[in-house]
């Protein structure tokens, strides 16, 4: 207690410089928590794009369904098994029916993928509501990215072709009957979404899918009939792994940052060590050990990252929710990187990422003014009396 | 005068090593962290360059209406002629002419039949032409993780986990069946020279890498390219430079009723980049300005306790008879060698450091292993002219800026205690 | 291979017998009939209008009953000594210039061939008429100079390509002159219109015909028969993958 009291007084007494050390500190702080939080943000939201737009809460494919190849398409489907069937009519899933077909947006032949979804699904955030009256055509939904690569508008009515489970070739008129505003182009680039039932009918697959969307929060993970649950670790390892190097790329800005605020912490201990070998030699003539000194010096630089941490406070704190609150504009282009995210990342500041950042400059403070005490160690008293150091 | 300054700082260790290294540190610091933020923001808007947009690209309008489908039936014919008058009319600019392509790449087995195939995309770029400047915008050398890099026509360079995937190594045959311009079959064999890690991880899934010269004989595009690349020289992209030149081509080469007439685009237009290249330099701005007003706290606290230090020193010099203000300019001279001394080193540390970031780059590819993304694998730093000033400046500055307010304690001293405090 | 299908319906010989009103069955079954051959060498060219020109690709093929065909591609220089080989339902290709023989499956089917309106599962089809399909004639009429049948043919199974077909009928010589192919919806996706039809060796055959991919724009690709010659005795090697690199 004596000594934390002691290294209180000795540090405020210090004046100016302790203030400048802390001011360095507290950048520190806050740079470290903002670029966590906009990290956090990122990701967060990537997340919940994904979750509400792709994956709910995880998904059962079709044993031949794989995202990655295309040519598998042919071959993923089936019927549904009877437990997750069970589900769907309790409305806690929904199934989603792929697969290939040709278009041509005037006169243009393109590969594009026809994904049919229950029209009054309440699971995934598609806007697939307005398939549900087309008229005498098929009602298709596409999104903005593919609104812009086929020049479709609402209301243009586009042909696609076909060929049905038997591989019989068929052909319509598709009717553009809404084009949606998604943050996640894996529901857009190149595909069309129609009502799930008349696409069974067109491809004569009736009961079938490709997957099935389980509803959020879903905790069904039963074995399904040779279809293979996929949960969503497994669904958003792209976005962790991706939102991990952006933090690798924070984490090396901060460190650098970091290195800089104990650059002139590292510098006040040598410097308070060297100067007050008297002071240091009378408390040991006083009966202070040699141990209790180190802590001593070791507890009066950890002390300026607490200083810090109060500093940073005062200003992070309004500085931070101001950001947290107005979010932080992304234009809207950046997602042609294939990313899902939304047009204004909203920084996530959480407890354990403050309490987590204090305690890891806590520790650095405390590493590096340890070091420059040790010298302390080799101290005699009386050369110390003298202001002599060995 | 000088000369005994720094004959005292060469020899009082402790007033020259310590505060040096201190700036120099620091300096170091400004330095890698700049270049590492600039690396950063240039790689992504020099990859989008590299790989997809150059500086500026020149294709037929009709290519450019459907550009993400790869349309060689639309490409642009007559390109050494169009290169030549772009390399007259702007002898600064490095052009190159590329092509994209689909189709599939079959595997033969030792009968010469199918083995396996896998769909592929491909990207044929001039490799043997003495002053292609591909081999330094796809830093093809660097990127070989197997084999080597092509030595003669018909050699390609393959994904690595494509590689994989076929189960084929360097030295393997796999012929690349696409179709040609006009819609024909085009059948051509290679040979597998290397496997390359293109970065971009839809890419190393699945591309390959050939010569422009055998993509057009396989595709029969003899003279006629997707599309015509233009670079800056020093490969930073110079919006305004790139808007005038794309607005002088078109008004001489685009004629809106000829399909196939060509049409300049600039990067940000190409790309789609355009508010994401101005958010970015904004942002580069501030955390720059931040840090900088970090580091110059902190070497003005290290300029403040040089000065501390040599407290006593100080008070021999004032016993001795010497002036209050000379003793202050001295201390100003002293930090100012010291400033420009440790920025130097800092400097010089911290553009090395930078400069070898920037060849070889922090890879983080093992983290992304699954993943689909257009994203490139590796961090690299970028030296610009900037780096050389954005430490030392304020380097020199703050160390100044911190001698000479910890130097105003010398008028607090009074004369009559000076001794006394002198007293051992 | 349709290309191979279209140069067989091309070439239904006439039957210079003439029966008063015979049944849609026996109609389909003598255009069959008399499309079908032991054997027969074809030279034909085909006219790919392009988006950029048209182009012009000269054949020779070598046919062995419906299922099996070899074709070796004459002109332009580029495509000449391109083989292909058709075996029941495999397909494989041949380049000289690299000296490989690749075989054509899944989603490679669906690619155009050459640059044509026909893609490699066109080509795949089966020929027969009366065995896939059941006809019923809906009306009469004239075309190219020529009574005819206009009949609607209903696919018989479900894994027929084209769930529907409209033809016209050459009522005396069983000569298809007009062809539309429809999607199970009842759109139309292909059509065929033969220009010219000439006797050769005791046939009448169509030497000129368009085929029009009718979803996609431009002009569809031009088919002509330079040459044609039956019953040729083509030895069995000839229908080998060994062949393709001969």
């Amino acid at each position: 207690m004596l000594i934390i009291k002691l290294a209180l007084k000795n540090i405020l007494g210090a004046g100016l410089r302790t203030w400048l050390n802390v001011i360095a500190l507290s950048f520190s702080f806050v740079a470290i928590i903002y670029m966590q939080g906009l990290y956090n943000g990122m990701s967060d939201q990537m997340e919940k794009i994904a979750i509400e737009a792709e994956y709910a809460g995880g998904q059962y494919w079709h044993s031949s369904y794989d995202p990655f190849d295309p040519l598998t398409l042919d071959d993923a489907h089936g019927k549904i098994p009877d437990n997750l069937h069970t589900l769907i009519d309790r409305g806690e899933a929904i199934p989603i029916l792929i697969r290939a077909a040709s278009i041509y947006p005037n006169g243009r032949f393109q590969n594009a993928l026809l994904k049919g979804i229950p029209p009054d699904q309440k699971i995934l955030s598609i806007p697939s509501g307005v398939l549900e009256n087309g008229g005498t055509s098929i009602p298709a939904l596409i999104g903005g990215r593919m609104a812009r690569s086929t020049g479709l508008k609402k209301g243009d009515y586009l042909t696609v072709r076909w060929r049905d489970t038997n591989g019989t070739f068929d052909a319509d008129e598709f009717f553009i009957s809404n084009i949606m505003k998604t943050d996640d182009s894996a529901i857009d680039n190149g595909q069309l979404w129609i009502p799930l039932e008349k696409m069974r009918e067109m491809m004569d697959m009736k009961g079938e899918a490709t997957i099935v969307v389980l509803k959020s929060g879903s905790r069904f993970a039963e074995n399904a009939g040779g279809w293979n649950h996929k949960n969503l670790e497994f669904l958003m390892k792209d976005i962790r792994a991706l939102f991990l190097t952006k933090s690798i790329g924070g984490s090396i800005f901060y460190i650098i940052l970091l290195l800089l605020a104990m650059l002139a912490l590292f510098d006040t201990q040598i410097l308070s060590i060297f100067r007050r070998r008297k002071e240091m030699g009378t408390l040991m003539a006083l009966g202070m050990t040699r141990g209790t000194l180190i802590q001593l010096f070791t507890l009066e630089g950890a002390i300026h990252s607490v200083l810090a941490a109060v500093a940073a406070a005062i200003y992070g704190i309004p500085l931070l929710t101001y950001s947290a609150r107005t979010g932080f504009g992304l234009p809207e282009s950046t997602d042609d990187f294939g990313l899902a995210i939304g047009n204004r990342i909203f920084p996530s500041f959480t407890g354990a990422l403050v309490a987590g950042s204090i305690l890891l400059v806590l520790t650095v403070t405390t590493i590096v003014s340890y070091l420059p005490a040790r010298k302390i160690a080799k101290l005699e008293p009386t050369d110390a009396l003298r202001g002599k150091m060995t | 005068m000088i000369k005994f300054l720094i004959k005292g700082l060469l020899r009082d260790r402790s007033r020259s090593l310590f505060p040096v290294l201190t700036v120099s540190s620091g300096v170091f610091l400004a330095v890698v962290l700049y270049s590492f933020m600039n690396g950063v923001i240039a790689d992504m808007i020099n990859s989008t360059a590299r790989y997809q947009t150059g500086h500026v690209k020149v294709m037929t309008q009709a290519y450019a209406e459907e550009s993400n489908q790869m349309p060689n039936d639309l490409a642009l014919t007559g390109i050494n002629e169009i290169t030549q008058t772009l390399k007259d009319n702007y002898p600064d600019m490095i052009w190159t002419a590329r092509i994209k392509f689909g189709g599939l790449l079959d595997i033969p087995d030792e009968k010469g039949e199918t083995k396996d195939q896998g769909p592929v995309t491909g990207l044929a770029v001039d490799l043997f032409s003495p002053s292609s400047p591909e081999w330094d915008l796809l830093r093809i050398e660097k990127s070989i993780i197997r084999g080597r890099i092509p030595v003669e026509r018909g050699e390609i360079l393959i994904g690595d986990e494509f590689a994989g995937k076929l189960d084929i190594a360097p030295g393997d045959t796999a012929t690349l069946i696409s179709s040609t311009m006009f819609g024909s079959m085009a059948i051509y064999n290679f040979k597998i020279a290397g496997t390359v890690r293109f970065g971009i991880s839809a890419m190393d899934r699945g591309a390959i890498l050939a010569d422009i010269a055998d993509i057009q004989e396989a595709l029969d595009m003899q003279d006629t390219a997707g599309e015509l690349l233009g670079y800056f020289p020093d490969n930073i992209y110079n919006d305004e430079k790139a808007a005038e030149i794309a607005a002088s081509f078109n008004r001489q080469f685009k004629d809106p009723d000829d399909r196939f007439s060509p049409i300049m685009r600039t990067l940000p237009v190409e790309s789609g980049l355009s508010d994401y290249i101005a958010m970015i330099d904004s942002m580069g701005v501030i955390i720059v300005s931040i840090f900088i007003a970090a580091m110059s706290i902190v070497l003005w606290n290290s300029g403040l306790m040089g000065s501390l230090r040599r407290y006593g020193e100080i008070g021999v010099r004032l016993a001795v008879g010497e002036n209050k203000t000379h003793i202050y300019k001295t201390l100003i001279l002293e930090s100012l060698f010291i400033g420009i001394f440790g920025s130097v080193i800092g400097t010089a540390a911290g553009t090395g450091v930078s400069y070898l970031m920037q060849i070889y780059g922090i890879d983080y590819g093992y983290l992304m292993k699954n993943s689909s993304m257009m994203i490139s694998n590796v961090y690299r730093a970028k030296v610009s002219t900037g780096s050389f000033f954005i430490g030392f400046i304020p380097g020199i500055v703050s160390t100044v800026l911190g001698a000479s307010i910890a130097g105003t304690g010398i008028y607090r001293r009074q004369t009559a205690s000076l001794f006394k405090e002198l007293e051992v | 291979m349709k290309y191979i299908a279209l140069v067989i319906l091309m070439i239904t010989p006439a039957f210079l017998f003439s029966q008063n009103n015979p049944s849609p069955a026996e109609i389909l079954k003598k255009i069959d009939d008399n499309t079908i051959s032991d054997s027969k060498v074809v030279i034909s060219r085909m006219v790919i209008h392009g988006r950029r020109g048209e182009r012009t690709v000269r054949a020779k093929t070598w046919q062995r009953n419906t299922s099996d065909s070899f074709t070796e591609y004459l002109d332009p220089p580029r495509e000449k000594g391109t083989k292909m080989l058709k075996l029941g339902d495999q397909l494989w290709t041949y380049s000289p210039s690299t000296d490989r023989t690749i075989m054509i499956s899944g989603h490679m089917l669906r690619q155009s061939v050459m640059g044509s309106d026909l893609s490699y599962e066109d080509m795949m089809e089966d020929p027969f008429l009366s065995s896939l399909y059941e006809g019923e004639i809906a009306g009469s009429g004239e075309l190219l100079g020529r009574q005819v049948w206009i009949m609607d043919l209903t696919a018989k199974k479900d894994d027929t390509a084209y769930a529907r077909r409209k033809i016209w009928v050459d009522k005396e010589r069983y000569l298809i002159l007009k062809e539309e192919l429809y999607a199970k919806s009842g759109k139309l996706l292909k059509q065929v219109d033969i220009h010219e039809v000439k006797f050769i060796e005791g046939r009448w055959i169509a030497v000129s015909a368009t085929y029009k991919d009718v979803l996609k724009e431009g002009d569809g690709t031009e088919m002509m028969i330079e040459s044609i010659s039956f019953d040729e005795n083509i030895p069995d090697y000839i229908f080998s993958k060994a062949s393709l690199r001969k």
